[in-house]
């Protein structure tokens, strides 16, 4: 296998089994840094409406690598490595700011927002061939689709339109179809959970976890399931959702966006990125892999610029209270993604059972709440990892 | 000069101790019965706050949406989440009739929290700013806002703080 890896792993020979020591062991954490994170995958690390204005800037994480998003003064939105270019100092240490320029505390080195070096004291007494050109920030490969800036570590790393193939118009309708979103804030929340417990799990799976779902009757209409050949996940469906009898303020649960009917759109991005459109919420859970035992996660909401100030209103309220952490629909994720880390440290091996009739391969259309779509992201993993079958 | 006598004081902070007392109990009627008619609870990141952005982590704007988290909690989540157990350290910082017949409030909270494995760490520092109003008969919230210095939580939130 071109990629095999020099860790002693043994991946079991049935195609819908995991060893489940892959979602603890640090040694493999480390490779997927390298492989993963830092390989030949595109990670969203802001939308446009994060970082509205010139000036504007966000910090965030790929892999283990700190980044810092900037709007720059000419209106062009550049993704840095967060290190200043003289010792690699981490020049920002906000989640959000504004910035004209960034000056490096240590040794006082400034850059203008485009990255440029603009500053440098003591340049008497360095090496004759010393040029400030040589030293801007160092620039990381970016691209947009619908505001959504994602940044890649790798030049390898297939054109951004490939890479997302049928993913694109369901994140352009999750973002209100044209992705024109302002931000509404975040909730940020650590789980004691592997990021791939998170990924395999968060987003969408069958909804027996869910009692709200049942209480509810959520009913999901007309939609489609599928995975792609880079191992995303597109679940979109409509929704209808019956007045409910055992909640005081329905408005929790309602539809009042007039551009889109109710509906639950769920683009799970490998690796752990996932836009959703659930009712009125629009939202990007942004994730980070702090260790093999811990993921954090950031929920960023959003409306959309044509809204009125209601709709504004009810997509805070409801923003606040369905989807998130805490979610009145969703706070048994997190309780399950802790509770499968624990697990994993038994021995043997994961199995995907719905759904699974026999080996796959992408594109591929599944069937409402089949857990079979997921193989095909550990088949991707698997083969980027250079894990051979037994 | 603003001054609150001793005996708003004591009836201020009865109040906050039913509040901490409630939730350490897990007594989610005693937290709901905490807030008056009109009552109001949210809890925010500071983050938030300070980026000016309205997203709370729990927005319970209105008695229908305090009761409803009393549903959630009991109804909808029972025998999903690993339980713990929160001990609230709440100091008054500050007090100052609002008119109107209210008193607001803020204070410093601490929220130290035990899981099922034993293990005790802090799930949330930050803030109360509360409006109080004080009844014939006993003191309850107008409106509740936890600011959390916490910007990010080191587990999901079951509970309110």
């Amino acid at each position: 296998m071109r990629n095999h890896s020099a860790l002693d792993l043994r991946w079991p020979a049935k195609f819908n089994e995991i060893p489940k020591e892959v979602f603890h062991r640090a040694d493999v954490f480390k490779l997927e840094l390298e492989r993963i994170f830092h390989g030949c995958e595109w990670h969203p690390v802001a939308h446009s409406g994060e970082i509205p204005a010139r000036g504007d800037l966000k910090t965030g994480y790929v892999g283990a690598v700190p980044v810092l998003i900037i709007h720059g003064d000419d209106g062009v939105i550049r993704v840095f490595q967060n290190s200043c270019a003289h010792r690699g100092t981490q020049l920002k240490t906000c989640a959000r700011g504004k910035a004209d320029k960034i000056e490096c505390p240590y040794h006082r080195w400034t850059f203008s927002n485009r990255g440029e070096l603009i500053g440098v004291p003591g340049i008497g007494d360095f090496p004759k061939d010393f040029r400030k050109e040589d030293y801007g920030l160092r620039v990381l490969r970016s691209a947009e689709i619908c505001g959504l800036v994602f940044v890649t570590l790798s030049e390898e790393t297939p054109a951004l339109d490939e890479y997302l193939d049928d993913t694109v118009e369901h994140i352009a309708r999750a973002m209100g179809g044209d992705g024109r979103l302002k931000l509404l804030g975040y909730q940020k929340v650590a789980f004691a959970s592997n990021w791939k417990e998170y990924s395999d799990n968060e987003g969408y799976h069958g909804p027996l976890l869910h009692a709200a779902f049942r209480m509810l009757k959520f009913a999901q209409g007309q939609g489609v399931q599928f995975m792609t050949p880079h191992a995303h996940k597109v679940n979109s469906a409509s929704l209808s959702v019956p007045d409910p009898n055992f909640i005081e303020d329905r408005s929790v649960v309602e539809g009042r966006d007039p551009r889109l009917p109710p509906h639950n759109i769920v683009v799970s991005l490998f690796p752990v990125t996932i836009i959703t459109r659930n009712l009125d919420v629009i939202s990007i859970r942004y994730a980070t892999p702090i260790s093999p035992d811990e993921t954090e996660v950031h929920y960023a909401y959003f409306a959309h610029a044509d809204d009125d100030a209601d709709l504004v209103e009810h997509r805070i309220r409801q923003a606040s209270n369905l989807i998130g952490p805490s979610g009145f629909i969703s706070l048994e994720d997190g309780a399950v993604f802790n509770r499968l880390h624990v697990g994993s440290h038994s021995d043997g091996n994961v199995a995907f059972q719905k759904g699974v009739r026999g080996p796959i391969e992408a594109p591929y259309v599944l069937d409402k709440g089949d857990e079979a779509g997921n193989l095909i992201r550990w088949e991707h993993y698997r083969e980027t990892m250079g894990f051979a079958r037994d | 000069m603003r001054v609150i006598d001793a005996q708003t004081l004591v009836r201020i902070d009865a109040l906050q101790q039913r509040y901490a007392r409630a939730l350490d109990t897990r007594d989610m009627a005693g937290w709901a019965g905490c807030f008056s008619e009109n009552g109001s609870y949210i809890c925010i990141a500071r983050e938030n706050i300070e980026q000016d952005l309205p997203v709370a982590l729990m927005m319970d704007d209105s008695l229908a949406r305090i009761h409803d988290r009393v549903t959630y909690i009991a109804k909808v989540w029972a025998g999903t989440f690993e339980d713990y157990q929160t001990r609230h350290f709440v100091q008054r910082i500050d007090c100052a009739p609002h008119g109107d017949g209210l008193i607001t409030v803020e204070s410093n909270f601490m929220v130290a929290y035990t899981t099922t494995r034993g293990r005790s760490e802090i799930l949330v520092a930050g803030t109360y700013e509360d409006a109080i109003e004080l009844g014939p008969a006993d003191a309850r919230f107008r409106s509740k806002k936890a600011v959390l210095d916490t910007a990010t939580t080191p587990r999901y939130l079951v509970y309110p703080v």
